[in-house]
């Protein structure tokens, strides 16, 4: 990481100058450097993010870690946390066993 | 930012391989993409580099393009997961096992590596798969990518070229000449865009951009669902399985959906599971019905897997192509491109229809021959 990216966070979050190689996303154990480098390559939102790096694809598909992510694309591009978009959710939306996948009985239309 | 020469719609694998090839030879070149690069059917797919697909013309497209993806890994010095995994088709019965015979002997005689497998043979290669089969086949130039990180890494390498990427930016309208004859401008919610060619690129959304300079491209969405398994520690399969007969009816289905079953990690240990072929306009929903018999199919033929998780499913928009060839050509409109119609193959094919569009518009011969692939093939002939 070089610290030219470091410097655009200066003043925004000090935990991220001191601490970079935190885990933020547990399941895939994507670290903070990760991200913040997501970032500074033109990630804009969360999904972008998790297509970059695969932080919220993991087993909790972003529960805990989205809300620190838009927090780092809200700090870096000095917007406020509600205008970034949470990741997409979709179903199964818990982890689900594959043999109640396929003995469904379906008679509900998902929309995701 | 200043008028570029050539504007390409659309920023899935194949508009950012044709905007990295273009910006390459030196053109002032422009990816316009609605949403947010590889934010479609670029993503929703397993980035099977899939090299046995027929006709013939389909099969040198896909191997070229490996060959290109390998040069690009090398190039831009990104690691986009290319690996030679090969694949594995299965047969359930002997009807389909006599098919899949057939199959591999056209496929020989074309010069593509493959053969065929006894049952004991395939399951000393792949222990976790049933018994209860009555053989397969073995593809091992087939690999794989990973198409997020692929996409991602092709249009990184486009701007390093000087391509100018604007995302969050939707076509409204192409200007022609008051005679039609020619390209003028790209208009967009972000202001009309100058330019003396356009590349649509714009997957299954590309008829609708014909639509606005009266070309008739037939592509059609048709939707693909998926579903990614938990990862575990230890891998259960060593190559992409693919269920043979499943996967050559849906190629070919008109029904409302055709469902196969088709079975591949990816390489941080995750398996994909897939895939299905299904017409329903423009909505991205998932089918549960179509996901449950994905399940049903894939557990079938590894029983291993009816305990493990499946944590996400999700569905995107593959660009149908009527005759199953993909659109790469020029049009009756001068400076008008088509680089479409992929549907299963586009991250396959995503780098040689970025080389070949370049050398259409560029005026140089082409690295393998495209009349067949022309757009003018769905024009009423006057």
């Amino acid at each position: 990481m070089d610290e030219i990216k470091l410097k655009s966070y200066e003043g925004k979050s000090e935990a991220i100058i001191e601490n970079p190689d935190m885990i933020i996303c547990r399941c895939e154990e994507v670290t903070l450097r990760e991200l913040m480098q997501a970032i500074a390559e033109g990630a804009r939102t969360v999904n972008e993010v998790k297509r970059r790096t695969r932080a919220g694809m993991g087993l909790c598909q972003g529960r805990s870690c989205s809300r620190l992510v838009r927090k780092l694309i809200a700090d870096f591009t000095g917007q406020k946390v509600g205008k970034i978009s949470p990741g997409t959710y979709r179903p199964p939306v818990r982890p689900l066993p594959l043999n109640v996948v396929a003995s469904l009985e379906v008679n509900t239309n998902v929309k995701s | 930012m200043s008028n570029p020469d050539v504007v390409v719609i659309g920023g899935g694998i194949v508009g950012c391989s044709c905007a990295y090839y273009l910006a390459e030879t030196g053109l002032k070149t422009r990816l316009v993409e609605r949403g947010a690069i590889c934010s479609e059917a670029s993503k929703s797919c397993q980035g099977h580099l899939f090299l046995w697909e027929l006709p013939e013309i389909n099969i040198k497209l896909g191997r070229f393009s490996k060959r290109l993806f390998k040069q690009l890994s090398e190039k831009l010095q990104i690691d986009f997961e290319l690996r030679n995994t090969g694949s594995m088709p299965v047969a359930s019965t002997p009807q389909e096992l006599e098919t899949l015979r057939q199959t591999v002997k056209e496929l020989n005689s074309l010069g593509v590596e493959c053969s065929m497998l006894d049952i004991k043979e395939f399951r000393e290669m792949e222990p976790n798969i049933t018994p209860d089969i009555a053989g397969g086949a073995i593809f091992p130039e087939d690999a794989q990518v990973n198409p997020l990180l692929a996409t991602i890494a092709i249009s990184q390498g486009a701007k390093k070229f000087g391509a100018e990427i604007q995302t969050e930016t939707a076509v409204t309208g192409i200007e022609l000449t008051k005679d039609k004859s020619r390209v003028t401008a790209v208009q967009t919610t972000a202001g009309k865009i100058n330019t003396k060619y356009v590349v649509n690129a714009a997957g299954a959304w590309s008829g609708l951009i014909g639509q606005m300079v009266g070309l008739n491209i037939p592509v059609v969405p048709r939707r693909g669902n998926l579903m990614v398994v938990e990862h575990r520690p230890k891998s259960i399969i060593n190559h992409k399985i693919i269920l043979a007969s499943g996967y050559l009816d849906s190629l070919k289905g008109t029904s409302k959906f055709a469902v196969a079953a088709n079975v591949q990690e990816a390489k941080e240990g995750n398996l994909l599971l897939g895939s299905s072929r299904e017409f329903a306009g423009f909505d991205k929903s998932v089918n549960p019905e179509v996901i449950s018999q994905i399940a049903q199919r894939c557990i079938k033929f590894f029983p291993v897997l009816a305990g493990m998780h499946t944590i996400r499913s999700w569905a995107g928009l593959r660009p149908y192509s009527p005759d199953m060839l993909p659109i790469i050509s020029g049009s009756s409109i001068e400076g008008f491109y088509v680089a479409s119609g992929h549907e299963g193959v586009g991250i396959t094919m995503g780098p040689i229809t970025g080389k070949l569009i370049t050398q259409l518009i560029t005026n140089q011969t082409t690295d393998l021959p495209v009349e067949k692939l022309s757009v003018e093939r769905f024009q009423q002939k006057k």
